[in-house]
C-alpha cells in the first residue's frame, strides 16, 4: 500500500517534469546565442563531416571544455558562418542522440553535423537550406558476392547495417530480403564489423566511401540512389544546418551565409576534409609504423586518456564524498524517533516520505537515464547552461546519496539498543547520541559499503558519456574511433580501470585497519611508568 | 501521609502496558535519600521494567514518578536533567564500543554537565580507580572481561554523580568467578551514601546489603520490608516459594 502511493508520487513527478517542460518550450528564448559565440553542436565523430583531433591543426577549432580540437567538412562550413555573422565558434561535442535535445534546450545554437533534414527531425526544429548533397551507397568488401549488385533485390541475404538513428536504417528496408542487422554506433563500429565480417555491408553516403576507400582498398561502393524503384525524399539525400524552432532570426542568417559558399568551394572544401580526416595506417611514416602500437598510442593519446582517468577519479571522489554526506544528513532523518508533539509528527512525515521518494527514484532509475534528464531538463526548464563537468559532479552525487543513505540508515539501525540506552541514562540528548556513540560505530560499519561505493563509482561514471563528460571510457571510445583499434584500446583502458579500483581497495583497506585502533594496549600498571606528560601536567 | 524530605523518588500508582499486556499493575513505594534497595522476584516478573521505567527508558502508561516531590512525568520536566541525576548500570555492560575506558568516564560528563576535559578526566580517573580499573584506562570495551566491563559502567555512572543508581541484574551475565569483584565494587559504593536500587538475583549480597527488599511479581509489589523480615519470615505465598526454590537450586 505504502510503495504504491510512492510510486504515484514518483510518476506524478514525473509528468510534472514534462508538462512543465512542453509549455516552457514554447516561450524558450534565444539561450546560448546573445554572446559573442556560436555554439555548434556536433559528433565530432563523422568523419569527414566531423571529427577530433588533438592539435589545433587545418584550422581545427577547440572544443568547448576539453583540451581537443574538431575538424572536418562541418567545422570548415561553421567557420564561413561564423565569419559572415562576426561570431566566434565554439565546438560542443555531442552524441548523436543528444544533439536535438541539446538544440532545443538552448545548449547549443546549431546543429552542423552532417545531419539530413527529415521530416520527422523538421516537427521538433528547422532546417537551414542545404549545405551539401549526396547520394547513397552500400559499401561491401570487393570480394563480396554482393559487389556486383545491380538492382535492390541483388541483396538477398545480406546482413546490412547503417547508423543507428539515421535515414540510412530505414533504405535498408527497400532491398529486398536483406537481413537488417541491429544499428550501430558510428562508422567505426560499422568499418570493424565489415573488416571482421560480422556484417556484408552498410548502407551509408557516398562520401563515407570516399573516406574509407583511402584507408581501405578492399571495399566497394554500390551505389543505390540510381537504382530502379529507389525512393528517397529529397530532404534525405541532404545535409543541413539545424537550428530551434523560436530562433528565425538566426536561421535567415544562416541561409544567407550560406549563399555566400559556392558550390565550387563547397566541393573544395569536403574533397580537403576527406583527405585530412584521420585515418589509420596510412599516413604513418615506416618509422612510426615499426613502433609498438601501446607506445604509438600512447606518445598520441597518453596526456588524453591520463586526462580521463583524473575526470573520472574526479567524479568518483567527489561523488562518492559529497553522496556520504548527503546519505548521512537522510540517513539520520529517517532514522529520528517519532516526536511527541502533532506538528513536529506531521512535518518530520512529510519530509520522511520526501526523502523516500528520493531514495526510490535514484536507486530505481539507471544513472545515465538521471544525467540526461537532469542535465538537458534543467536547461530546458530554468534556462540554465550547466557546465558539463558541474552537472556530472552532482549526478552522481545524488545517485550516490540515495544508495549510502540506506546503508547508512541500516548501520545506524543495526547498532546495539544497548548503545542507545546507556548514552539515554547519561541524560544525552538525541543529537549527543547519534554524534558521539552511534555514528562513529555506524560510519565505521557503513565503511565496506561506502568503499563498494566509491569502486561502483568509477566504473559507473562511464555512462556519463551521454553527456559528453570526457572521463576515461568517453576518451577510451574517441581513441578506438580514432586509431579503429578497438579490442587494444579497450583493453588498455580495462586495465586501467582494473588498476584504480585494486588501488583504491587496499587504500580503503588500510583506512579501516587505521580506524579498528591498535590491538592492544599499553596497562597503566603504574602512574610513573606511564610516560605521557600530559597525564601528569595535573 | 506526609512526604519527609528524606524521601528522594516515590513511585505512585505507576502502571506500564505494551499493548493489552499489562506488566505493570500497580506499583507503589517510596525510596528515601542514601537508602539500598533491592528487588527480587520471579522471571517476566517486571522487575526490569520497573527499573526502566524509573529512568523513562520505557514510558510509564500511569501512575506518577516523584523526584524530590516532584512528578518528572508532567509534561515540561527536565528529563536529559533528571537522567542526569539517575544512573543506571546494565545487565550487558552497554559500554561504549567506539570509545575507550576513559573516554566512556568522560564523555557523559563533557556533553551532558559541561565539565571541562580536564576536571571531567580527573573525576574519571577517580572513580576507575575506586573500581580498580585505572591501568586499562587505553583499552577498548572489546579487549576486557566481563567484570572488567561491569567496573567500568560503574565507575562510568558514578563519574556523572548522580543522586541515585540504579542497576538491573549487574552481575547476570558474568562468569561466576567475576561476580565477586563486582559485587565488592557495589557493597564498598553503598557505604558512601548513594541511594541505589538494585534487580539482583544473588539472594545473599541482597540480604547483607539492602535496607529495603521488594518483591515484584505480576507486576505488582507483594511484599516489602526489610531483609531479616523478607527472608527469614516471609508471608506471602508466592514469596515463600520463590525463596524454597532458589534455596533448591542453590544447594
Ligand atoms: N518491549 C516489550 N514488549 C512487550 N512485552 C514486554 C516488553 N518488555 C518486557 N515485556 C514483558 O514484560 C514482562 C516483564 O518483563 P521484565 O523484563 O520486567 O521481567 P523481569 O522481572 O526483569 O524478569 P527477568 O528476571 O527474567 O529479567 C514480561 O512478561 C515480558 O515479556
Ligand atoms: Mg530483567
Amino acid at each position: 500500500m505504502k510503495s504504491k502511493i510512492r510510486m504515484i508520487a514518483v510518476m506524478a513527478l514525473f509528468t510534472l517534469l514534462m508538462v512543465l517542460g512542453l509549455t516552457n518550450n514554447q516561450s524558450q528564448v534565444e539561450a546560448a546565442s546573445d554572446s559573442g559565440t556560436l555554439k555548434i553542436g556536433m559528433e565530432a565523430n563523422y568523419p569527414p563531416y566531423n571529427w577530433t583531433q588533438t592539435t589545433s591543426a587545418n584550422g581545427a577549432v577547440k572544443i568547448d571544455g576539453s583540451k581537443q580540437y574538431a575538424n572536418g567538412y562541418d567545422v570548415q562550413i561553421a567557420k564561413l558562418i561564423g565569419k559572415y555573422l562576426h561570431k566566434n565558434v565554439v565546438v560542443e561535442k555531442t552524441e548523436w542522440d543528444g544533439l536535438l535535445p541539446a538544440l532545443t534546450s538552448g545548449k547549443i545554437d546549431l546543429i552542423i553535423a552532417g545531419m539530413s533534414p527529415t521530416a520527422e527531425r523538421r516537427k521538433q526544429i528547422n532546417f537551414s537550406n542545404p549545405y551539401r548533397k549526396s547520394s547513397f551507397v552500400v559499401i561491401v568488401n570487393k570480394d563480396s558476392k554482393y559487389a556486383k549488385a545491380k538492382t535492390l533485390n541483388s541483396f538477398k541475404g545480406a546482413k546490412l547495417t547503417a547508423q543507428q538513428g539515421t535515414l540510412h536504417y530505414n533504405l535498408i528496408k527497400q532491398l529486398k530480403g536483406a537481413v537488417r542487422e541491429n544499428a550501430m554506433k558510428d562508422f567505426s563500429a560499422m568499418r570493424q564489423s565489415l573488416q571482421s565480417g560480422t556484417i556484408d555491408g552498410y548502407v551509408a553516403e557516398d562520401i563515407e566511401y570516399l573516406s574509407y576507400k583511402r584507408v581501405n582498398r578492399n571495399i566497394t561502393a554500390i551505389n543505390i540512389s540510381k537504382m530502379k524503384g529507389f525512393k528517397v525524399s529529397k530532404s534525405d539525400s541532404i545535409t543541413s544546418i539545424g537550428v530551434k524552432k523560436s530562433n528565425t532570426k538566426l536561421l535567415a542568417q544562416v541561409n544567407q551565409a550560406l549563399a555566400t559558399i559556392s558550390t565550387k568551394k563547397r566541393n573544395q572544401l569536403m574533397a580537403t576534409a576527406v583527405k585530412q580526416q584521420p585515418k589509420a595506417g596510412s599516413s604513418q611514416t615506416s618509422a612510426e609504423k615499426s613502433q609498438p602500437w601501446l607506445v604509438k598510442t600512447w606518445k598520441q593519446y597518453g596526456n588524453m586518456i591520463l586526462g580521463g582517468v583524473g575526470m573520472t577519479l574526479l567524479l568518483a571522489l567527489v561523488g562518492t564524498i559529497a553522496g556520504f554526506f548527503i546519505g548521512l544528513v537522510v540517513g539520520i532523518i529517517r532514522t529520528i524517533p517519532t516526536p511527541t508533539t502533532a506538528g513536529k509528527k506531521a512535518f518530520l512525515k512529510v519530509v520522511n516520505w520526501l526523502l523516500a521518494v528520493y531514495v526510490e527514484v535514484f536507486r530505481g532509475t539507471p544513472m545515465m537515464v538521471q544525467a540526461a534528464v537532469i542535465y538537458y531538463g534543467i536547461a530546458q526548464l530554468w534556462h540554465i547552461n550547466l557546465n558539463r563537468t558541474v552537472a556530472a559532479l552532482v549526478i552522481v552525487s545524488i545517485n550516490t546519496g540515495a544508495y549510502l543513505a540506506e546503508v547508512i540508515r541500516g548501520g545506524i539501525i543495526s547498532t546495539p539498543e544497548g548503545q542507545f540506552e546507556a548514552a539515554s541514562a547519561l541524560g544525552m540528548t538525541h543529537n549527543q547520541r547519534m554524534w558521539h556513540i552511534i555514528l562513529p560505530q555506524a560510519i565505521r560499519n557503513c565503511l565496506p559499503s561506502i568503499t563498494n561505493e566509491f569502486i561502483v563509482n568509477i566504473k559507473d561514471t562511464s555512462v556519463l558519456s551521454i553527456i559528453s563528460v570526457s572521463e576515461l571510457f568517453f576518451v577510451g571510445s574517441t581513441v578506438a574511433s580514432q586509431t579503429f583499434e578497438f579490442f587494444p584500446t579497450y583493453f588498455i583502458i580495462s586495465v586501467i580501470y582494473l588498476i584504480l579500483t585494486f588501488t583504491i581497495t587496499r587504500i580503503f583497506n588500510l583506512i579501516e585497519k587505521k580506524l579498528a585502533g591498535p590491538k592492544n594496549y599499553n596497562l597503566m600498571a603504574n602512574q610513573i611508568q606511564v610516560g605521557n606528560p600530559e597525564d601528569e601536567v595535573k | 501521609m506526609t512526604e519527609t524530605n528524606q524521601t528522594i523518588i516515590s513511585l505512585k500508582h505507576m502502571q506500564k502496558a505494551y499493548g493489552d499486556h499489562q506488566v505493570l499493575k500497580d506499583i507503589n513505594v517510596d525510596i528515601n535519600k542514601g537508602e539500598i534497595v533491592t528487588i527480587i522476584g520471579p522471571s517476566g516478573g517486571g522487575k526490569s521494567t520497573t527499573l526502566r521505567c524509573i529512568n523513562l527508558l520505557e514510558q510509564p502508561t500511569g501512575g506518577e514518578i516523584d523526584f524530590h516531590g516532584e512528578n518528572i512525568l508532567a509534561p515540561g520536566y527536565d528529563l536529559n536533567d533528571y537522567r542526569a541525576k539517575v544512573g543506571m548500570v546494565f545487565q550487558q555492560f552497554n559500554l561504549f564500543n567506539n570509545l575507550d575506558v576513559l573516554s566512556n568516564c568522560m564523555v557523559g560528563q563533557e556533553l551532558v554537565l559541561k565539565r571541562s576535559k580536564d576536571e571531567a578526566k580527573k573525576i574519571a580517573l577517580e572513580n576507575l580507580k575506586k573500581v580498580g580499573m585505572e591501568p586499562f584506562i587505553k583499552a577498548k570495551p572489546s579487549q576486557l572481561s566481563g567484570g572488567q566491563q561491569q567496573r567500568v559502567a560503574i565507575a562510568r555512572a558514578i563519574s556523572m554523580d548522580p543522586e541515585v543508581l540504579l542497576f538491573d541484574e549487574p552481575t547476570s551475565a558474568l562468569d561466576p568467578e567475576m561476580v565477586g569483584e563486582v559485587l565488592e565494587v557495589m557493597k564498598k559504593l553503598a557505604t558512601t551514601g548513594l541511594t541505589m536500587i538494585i534487580v539482583t538475583h544473588e539472594m545473599a549480597f541482597a540480604r547483607d546489603i539492602s535496607d529495603q527488599v521488594l518483591f515484584v511479581a505480576d507486576g505488582i509489589i507483594t511484599e516489602a520490608g526489610e531483609p531479616d523480615q523478607i527472608f527469614n519470615h516471609p508471608q506471602n505465598e508466592k514469596l515463600q516459594k520463590f525463596l524454597r526454590n532458589f534455596r533448591a537450586n542453590s544447594l
